[in-house]
């Protein structure tokens, strides 16, 4: 999987959004925005509700960027971009108050720390400032998915050995092991995710560990 | 002008232009889902009432909102009706000030009012089916707000948290309905001296409030009724590692339904047509 785009040429869809997903992802690639990764995930259907939140905010935010990047004085990009975050981050905190009360019962907490995520403003940064459209359009979708994907696999892991039950059906009685469902938990999950997806990375693609070549560095 | 001067102008007008712009947006966007997001919050909380009091479909709730009037100082009640609804002024000391129709006032002008929470009041068949308190205690992070449900008796029909930020797994736990159990049935009197205890839960009763969520409440009765008649003698058994936030529920529901009934006492004669 370590494809990497001919010089001078756009990266096509397929590896941005794959790399997004695996060789980049957000998470358990590049270590980023591991707060939320363990605030949120304790049940899978949190878990769901703000990756896709993200993926939403992600894509919207990328290509507001490379549409708008012309007019952004360089010295002032870092708060222009927290700007355009925020923006989307209010509307779809508004759109989802107004018509999914239900989702913003459960995840409305949690939808406006969006803003303060490491990924999104590191995307931003890292590719959209100096791409076109259609590939930070890839680029912001692979991102996204990755996020989701990763909040579902951590979620799962800690639904099932924290919870004793999968999409709030429970499949033992008990709750086998409630520290997993504790934040502390959390971050034990995530680790163990991490090491997995770098063992296969290794083992099957020759590439490096966590966070030897991704943008940005360890933040919220 | 230097250049250095234009520059600085420049980043001020790039930096300007996105709040604009930003600003722009999100006003529209709120003026366009507010309608929405208004009528999705009044629905959700008329499907809480409904559910809390387990009222049918012929069953009608009248709302009457409670402020504090700071100048002059005075408790102001609103209650909507048929007949346009009514408004009444109490003094500090309970003595009535003032009745008058809702119309005749500024009906929704609430300028100089402190809101004091609202009341439901639900009929059925034209029979007093219940009340609804709305209700606020300060939690572990921020303000708890909840629903407590009368019967008729002045038994406690339900409590329901509406809007809170306490911990997931911990504090968030007052808000599942085993906890929420706990007050359910007990009398609008013994609340007063309701306390919460850190001592474990009896498993049976954790196991019985478990049930609750998964059947209807009468049923819940005839199953529990012993073993719950019991437990509301006792104290509510806190979430563990959670008591700050079981005691900012108790303590809110405690005082909450302490004012209503003060208050019912007062205005109930008062509202005529309206209640």
């Amino acid at each position: 999987m370590s494809v990497v785009p001919i010089p001078g040429q756009e990266p096509g869809a397929r590896f941005l959004i794959l790399r997004g997903i695996f060789t980049e992802n957000p998470v358990f690639r590049l270590a980023l925005s591991l707060c939320p990764a363990v605030a949120v995930t304790n049940t899978i259907a949190n878990g769901v509700a703000l990756g896709i939140a993200v993926l939403f905010v992600q894509v919207l935010s990328s290509v507001t960027v490379t549409l708008v990047k012309g007019f952004i004085h360089p010295k002032v990009r870092i708060p222009v971009f927290t700007i355009i975050i925020a923006v989307w981050v209010s509307v779809i905190d508004m759109v989802l108050a107004a018509f999914a009360p239900a989702v913003y019962a459960q995840v409305g907490l949690y939808v406006k720390l969006i803003v303060a995520f490491a990924i999104i403003i590191s995307r931003l940064e890292v590719f959209a400032s100096r791409h076109p459209v259609l590939p930070t359009f890839w680029d912001g979708l692979g991102m996204g998915l990755g996020f989701l994907f990763a909040l579902v696999t951590i979620s799962a892991m800690r639904e099932l050995l924290g919870n004793g039950s999968l999409l709030g059906i429970a499949l033992v009685p008990t709750k086998p092991l409630l520290f997993f469902a504790l934040p502390a938990g959390g971050f034990f999950t995530i680790a163990l995710l991490m090491a997995l997806f770098n063992y296969v990375e290794r083992r099957w693609f020759g590439g490096t560990g966590t966070s030897s070549g991704g943008g940005g560095g360890h933040a919220a | 002008m230097s250049e250095k001067q234009r520059e600085v102008l420049r980043i001020a007008w790039s930096m300007t232009l996105a709040c604009i712009a930003g600003s722009a947006v999100l006003g529209v966007v709120f003026v366009a889902t507010e309608r929405y997001a208004e009528a999705a919050r009044a629905q959700g909380e008329r499907r809480a009432i409904t559910e809390l009091l387990s009222l049918d479909s012929t069953a009608t709730v009248v709302e009457i909102r409670q402020y504090l009037s700071l100048e002059p100082r005075a408790v102001v009640y609103r209650a909507d009706g048929a007949d346009g609804g009514v408004e009444l002024r109490f003094s500090l000391d309970g003595d009535l000030l003032e009745r008058q129709p809702l119309a005749a006032t500024a009906g929704d002008e609430t300028d100089g009012l402190e809101p004091l929470g609202r009341i439901f009041v639900a009929e059925e068949n034209g029979a007093p089916a219940g009340f609804v308190i709305e209700g606020a205690s300060r939690g572990y992070k921020n303000v708890i707000r909840f629903f407590v449900a009368l019967d008729r008796n002045f038994e406690v029909a339900g409590v329901r948290v509406v809007e809170h930020e306490e911990d997931p797994g911990l504090g968030a736990e007052v808000a599942t309905p085993w906890f929420q159990g706990q007050y359910l049935g007990r009398a609008a009197e013994s609340l007063d001296a309701l306390e919460v205890t850190k001592d474990p839960m009896p498993e049976d009763w954790r196991a019985a409030l478990d049930q609750l969520a998964r059947m209807p409440e009468a049923d819940w009765e005839d199953a529990y009724g012993p073993l719950a008649g019991r437990m509301r003698e006792g104290p509510i058994h806190a979430v563990s590692g959670a008591t700050i936030s079981s005691e900012a529920l108790t303590r809110g529901v405690r005082t909450t339904v302490d004012h209503f009934r003060r208050r019912w006492a007062l205005i109930a004669p008062h509202l005529g047509g309206a209640s």
